[in-house]
């Protein structure tokens, strides 16, 4: 619980627009300048925090060190990105405000967010550390953002030139999945010398890894919360249900569909465009060859339900079955049909075939089908039917041809 | 203005002059540019051991750096006749003491830019039997006491091994505002005019 004034300095040149920290840099670190006020005033209430901007117009001093957290938060908003970040000339200026603190008997602490690169060199660096030094003001620096080269190295060198004691620290955040709060939580800049975390600390993170890629379900822990979680997982069993109702209904739903439309669909289009097709269901098929053709349909449907996803592509399968028999042909594209019509897109797939100019369309792209072909007229003036007479029309016509 | 210690410390107890050392508040002491944080605390002691510094260890400034800013607050107000001061060797020790009274954090840049209450230029006094004599009418109810050493005799670093302050301790303390109470709400009662406590002529008497 030191007693301490801190200034923050934040970054809000031009480089903090990129978005390699989400949502971008410079929310990033408002929020993590926002974690660090909370922080530090939680800590002790007699704790001050002060913000300036380093890029900007110029260095400006957005609101002096205050244990007001609300006035603290208000200045962060509205904030605007631009200019070029002046390190050296923030530090200085936090440097003085802390000196015009109210209470002489705080300790003085500066936190860099250095996200642009450091266009100062390492000379004028230490020697700045070196001031700050002697008049015993503790740094912290956030390295994150630009991966400048030589930065690190700059910014290690002006931490030694202010180390005194382990009283100033350095940490670099590359970018990463990981919200830069989340990883400043765990570093000393938050949990103090030596103190080995506030409670304020402690509570965040273990908020955020609760909510974070630690994995607990529902982003809930059970410890902090068990009614929320168990009121999450009760939610989930029950969507899941529906959902599986819905499926069902909508399974039922499609087969008394298929029965109504049998004969008309154009199995082109799906058997060319859709991959799954069952090699296993082909071979079962062949079996069922002599049934009847509403008995062969209902096996057909069964099967795709039992195993809607289960089969590879066998495109080649498909056609090979066409030349062998015309029966078996149907039955594959109607199975074919039957999978591509799950219970989701079941209505959407009838409306596109029944579209007959559509229909017709598509057959005119596919290779090896001709449109003036007679069996292929028929097969678009059976889909404005839909009927089973439709059906033995058709099969005439089919095995003329071939 | 120096002053050698030309009696024989036999014939009385030197040290109970410089016994103001236990009127320091020492653990509010501080120091600015030291090396080692808390170091300044081991150069208040008793006068007979002014010259070990082996226990405690001393103050010594940063490598490079030989300011140095020492704070001293006494727990009740004091008046300083005289100064001692020990330093180290090969020109560590400090050539120049400025020193300002009953003023809180001060920093290097405002004790470089403040004129000091008095100033004196050392010499190296490594037996600790020099003293530096006060402006005593300036020296009254101190309260705290601030010494500068800007500059030693040639060294990197500078050394104190002792600070001796010779003076008497009064038992009376600074008048500070110890609380001080802000309104948030006025409160009515606090705030009588002179009309309704009854006070002063009133306008509205007849004329």
């Amino acid at each position: 619980m030191v007693l301490e004034a801190t200034m923050i300095c934040i970054d809000n040149s031009e480089w903090m627009r990129n978005g390699d920290y989400a949502p971008a840099r410079f929310q990033a670190q408002a929020d993590a300048v926002n974690l660090i006020c909370g922080a530090k005033t939680q800590s002790n209430p007699e704790n001050t925090v002060g913000v300036l901007t380093m890029a900007g117009k110029g260095v400006r001093v957005l609101v002096t060190p205050t244990s007001d957290l609300g006035k603290i938060l208000a200045c962060m908003h509205g904030l605007e990105i631009g200019g070029e970040m002046n390190l050296a000339a923030g530090i200085q200026v936090a440097q003085l405000a802390l000196k015009h603190r109210q209470n002489k008997k705080q300790q003085q602490r500066i936190i860099v967010f250095a996200g642009s690169p450091v266009k100062h060199d390492k000379k004028l660096l230490e020697a700045i550390g070196r001031k700050l030094k002697k008049n015993s003001v503790s740094l912290d620096i956030v390295d994150f953002g630009e991966e400048d080269d030589g930065k690190p190295e700059k910014l290690e060198a002006l931490l030694s030139a202010v180390n005194n004691n382990d009283s100033s620290h350095i940490v670099h955040v590359p970018a990463g999945p990981n919200a830069l709060s989340d990883v400043l939580i765990s570093t000393p800049i938050f949990t103090g010398d030596g103190e080995g975390g506030s409670g304020f600390a402690a509570a965040a993170a273990a908020a955020a890894a609760a909510g974070g890629v630690s994995g607990f379900d529902f982003g809930v822990d059970p410890n902090l919360d068990p009614e929320l979680a168990l009121a999450l997982r009760v939610s989930m069993e029950e969507e899941r249900a529906r959902q599986e109702a819905a499926a069902k209904r909508a399974a039922e739903e499609a087969s008394r569909q298929e029965k109504g439309e049998q004969p008309s669909n154009s199995q082109d289009t799906t058997m060319t465009d859709r991959g799954s097709i069952m090699a296993p269901e082909a071979g079962n098929k062949r079996n069922d060859l002599m049934d009847d053709e509403t008995a062969l349909l209902e096996q057909a449907l069964a099967m795709s339900m039992d195993d809607p996803k289960s089969g590879h592509s066998a495109d080649s399968d498909m056609s090979e079955a066409t030349a062998v028999d015309q029966d078996l042909a149907f039955a594959l594209q109607m199975s074919v049909q039957d999978n591509v019509n799950d219970s989701a897109t079941q209505t959407e797939m009838t409306k596109a075939l029944g579209d007959q100019s559509f229909v017709s369309s598509i057959l005119a792209s596919l290779p090896g089908v001709d449109p003036n072909d007679p069996s292929v007229k028929d097969l678009l003036a059976s889909l404005q039917g839909q009927s089973e007479p439709k059906e033995e029309e058709k099969k005439p016509p089919n095995e003329e041809e071939k | 203005m120096a002053c050698l210690h030309d009696h024989n410390c036999e014939d009385h107890d030197c040290s109970s002059d410089w016994s103001l050392y236990k009127h320091i508040d020492l653990p509010k002491v501080s120091a600015l540019n030291e090396a080692v944080s808390g170091s300044v605390k081991s150069v208040f002691k008793a006068w007979e051991q002014r010259l070990d510094s082996s226990m405690q260890g001393y103050l010594e400034s940063n490598e490079g750096d030989p300011e140095l800013l020492v704070f001293i607050p006494f727990t009740s107000d004091v008046k300083i006749k005289s100064i001692s001061v020990v330093g180290g060797a090969d020109g560590t020790s400090p050539s120049k003491m400025r020193a300002f009274l009953n003023r809180d954090g001060i920093d290097f840049s405002d004790a470089q830019s403040m004129q000091p209450v008095q100033e004196w230029d050392l010499v190296e006094n490594f037996q600790g039997l020099l003293e530096f004599q006060t402006r005593y009418s300036r020296f009254q109810g101190v309260g705290n006491l601030t010494l500068h050493f800007p500059e030693n005799f040639g060294a990197e670093t500078t050394q104190i091994h002792y600070i001796g302050l010779r003076g008497e301790a009064t038992q009376l303390k600074r008048d500070v505002v110890a609380t001080i109470v802000y309104e948030l709400m006025p409160n009515p009662s606090d705030h009588k005019t002179r009309a309704e406590s009854g006070g002063g002529l009133s306008h509205w008497s007849e004329q």
